[in-house]
């Protein structure tokens, strides 16, 4: 009896409220998995969606909610790009790497074998583009064989600090297939002393002649700086000088600061006001990038079936945008 | 352009506004320009239709019989909901309560909701009639939360329900669209059954006076009838109002509602 009463208040209360709107009902004792199974059934023979079943109440929303991954562009879907990270050991100690990299940190390697089994799942989980980054990737011996295992299978973007085309690291690079492969070299400003100040001295000089031999090389580059909010004054000559060094607009990207890893301030930013970005290290699948080295984005330790971690990272992106839909109800202005 | 073709319809629900804004943004590429205006019960909506303030109502079927009756017959209806082609009102009781026709009803308490709702106030006392059950064997236990409405809430019906639930009743009438609303049988079992279905009748339909001319009318009809189900903007209009498409008057459907009218001396007017 007390179900039917609780479907009785369901009809009368969501036909009371405006479509996209929420009601919650009160629950008198009521076992909470069988209310979930049967306001579940209500709502999908009534068009409405169950929000939550939790402190003895139930709430509803009337109708459907808007699919949350409509507004987004489609490279930013979650799912549609799939983040590796190929190594944590660094040449440099960024004091603001949001995983800690440095060169005594360790490596934590995902391998080829993963790499490549990763990449084939990928394609065939509707991935659209694969970013390598670490750490500096170009550390490792068998960077070549990880960016082909790549770029055999989707368009890859590889991360890195560019100070390191020489000798035989050199030939790795000519070695990877340009048609497929954009190159993210990290470049902090246009001139030598907020890099530096950063990454380290000489950093700046080592990282432009970076880019200059990538470019000699063929490569499509694309220059990504990172800027804490008090720089902002730094941004357009910085844009000036990359296009002293024919970096195409598009590929002039400027990050903020987060703080995470070693980084002392920057925004704060939580699985809540992320847009997940597939990210996979030989720890597990976190939920950003940004956070690959923080257990608070961890969603899984299991890296394979790779489909199963972007489901669930999409189904999680899915309730967070209801849940702060919800609130936004729960809390109007006045 | 010229003025816009002006549509009555009541307010019973937030959705309402939702539904005819969205009509109205429909209509708005021609060739039938419409507005709405809301009412909050459907007398007043009747009156301004008699009065010239809106041009089409969107009328329960007893807003359409009382303006029938109010006209001496000099109104049309332009189209209804497909789903008002076969509305219905069902008997219920508690699973297991051993009711069976309503025959069975006789000695017992029958929970009917708004006086003014045909589906389940009106049409099932008719309907008792017909089957010749004597209203003086029957406690009728009248719920009228949401008189004006013609039903349209459900908060009647639903009331009613809670009177079986709570045995203050044995029985309760009421319309399909309830009875599909709580999961008919299916979704609680063991708490409802059905134990008589009534014939199909008709319930709404938009109602217009000669004032509207058939120049006027037609394209509008013709762009309503138009509405498709498949068109992915026209669905999310035609899903809130509760119907697939819509389709032209079937007046036969409203045969038992005037008669029910007649016989219980309900008055053309409110």
């Amino acid at each position: 009896m007390v179900s039917s009463a609780l479907v009785l208040a369901l009809v009368e209360r969501v036909a009371s409220v405006a479509q996209g709107a929420t009601v919650t009902v009160p629950l008198h004792g009521d076992e909470p998995d069988h209310v979930r199974g049967l306001v579940s059934a209500w709502c999908a023979r009534s068009g409405n969606e169950l929000v939550d079943v939790r402190d003895q109440a139930v709430t509803v929303r009337r109708g459907r909610s808007p699919d949350p991954f409509a507004a987004l562009a489609p490279d930013r879907v979650p799912g549609a790009r799939l983040w590796l990270y190929t190594n944590f050991d660094c040449n440099l100690a960024c004091d603001y790497c949001c995983v800690s990299s440095s060169p005594r940190a360790p490596r934590r390697a995902l391998g080829l074998d993963r790499v490549r089994r990763l990449a084939a799942e990928a394609a065939d989980a509707g991935v659209s583009e694969l970013l390598l980054t670490g750490g500096e990737p170009f550390l490792l011996p068998d960077i070549d064989a990880l960016v082909a295992a790549c770029t055999a299978m989707l368009p890859t973007t590889l991360l890195t600090n560019g100070m390191l085309f020489t000798g035989r690291r050199l030939e790795r690079l000519r070695g990877l297939d340009r048609s497929r492969l954009t190159l993210q070299i990290s470049l902090d400003s246009a001139t030598a002393e907020v890099h530096d100040r950063h990454r380290g001295r000489g950093s700046w000089a080592r990282a432009v002649a970076g880019i200059g031999t990538a470019q000699a090389e063929g490569f499509r580059v694309r220059v990504a700086a990172t800027l804490p909010a008090a720089q902002a004054p730094e941004i357009a000559p910085f844009h000036a000088f990359l296009d002293t060094l024919d970096i195409a607009a598009e590929d002039q990207v400027i990050r903020a600061l987060a703080r995470r890893g070693v980084a002392d301030h920057g925004i704060e930013l939580t699985v809540e006001s992320l847009i997940p970005e597939v990210t996979v290290t030989a720890d597990g699948v976190y939920w950003h990038p940004v956070s690959a080295d923080h257990d608070d984005q961890l969603v899984t330790r299991d890296l394979f079936p790779l489909q199963v971690a972007i489901t669930e990272i999409r189904r999680r992106f899915a309730e967070h945008r209801k849940r702060a839909d919800t609130a936004a109800q729960w809390f109007p202005c006045a | 352009m010229g003025k816009p073709l002006m549509v009555g319809a009541v307010a019973y629900t937030p959705n309402v506004v939702t539904i005819w804004e969205g009509i109205r943004e429909y209509f708005g590429d021609g060739p039938a320009d419409t507005d709405f205006v809301l009412f909050s019960n459907y007398g007043r909506q009747v009156d301004a239709l008699l009065e010239g303030t809106i041009d089409v109502a969107w009328n329960t079927n007893l807003a359409w019989v009382r303006t029938v009756l109010q006209t001496d017959g000099a109104c049309r209806a332009l189209a209804m909901r497909d789903t008002d082609t076969a509305f219905q009102t069902m008997f219920v009781t508690q699973s297991g309560a051993s009711l069976g026709g309503l025959e069975s009803l006789k000695g017992k308490r029958l929970a009917l909701g708004s006086k003014d709702s045909a589906q389940a106030a009106i049409l099932p006392v008719e309907f008792l009639r017909r089957a010749g059950v004597d209203l003086d064997d029957v406690s009728l236990v009248r719920i009228d939360s949401d008189v004006g409405k013609h039903g349209d809430t459900g908060r009647s019906e639903l009331d009613a329900l809670r009177a079986v639930l709570d045995d203050r009743a044995d029985a309760a009438a009421i319309g399909i669209t309830t009875w599909e609303a709580i999961g008919r049988d299916e979704l609680m079992p063991g708490a409802f059954e059905v134990f008589w279905e009534s014939p199909a009748y008709c319930h709404c339909n938009f109602t217009a006076l000669p004032a509207l001319t058939h120049d006027r009318a037609q394209p509008w009809v013709d762009k309503l009838l138009a509405m498709d189900w498949d068109n992915p903007a026209h669905r999310p209009i035609l899903e809130m109002e509760g119907l697939r498409r819509w389709v032209l008057p079937q007046l036969d459907g409203y045969a038992s509602l005037f008669e029910a009218v007649k016989e219980q001396g309900i008055a053309a007017r409110w």
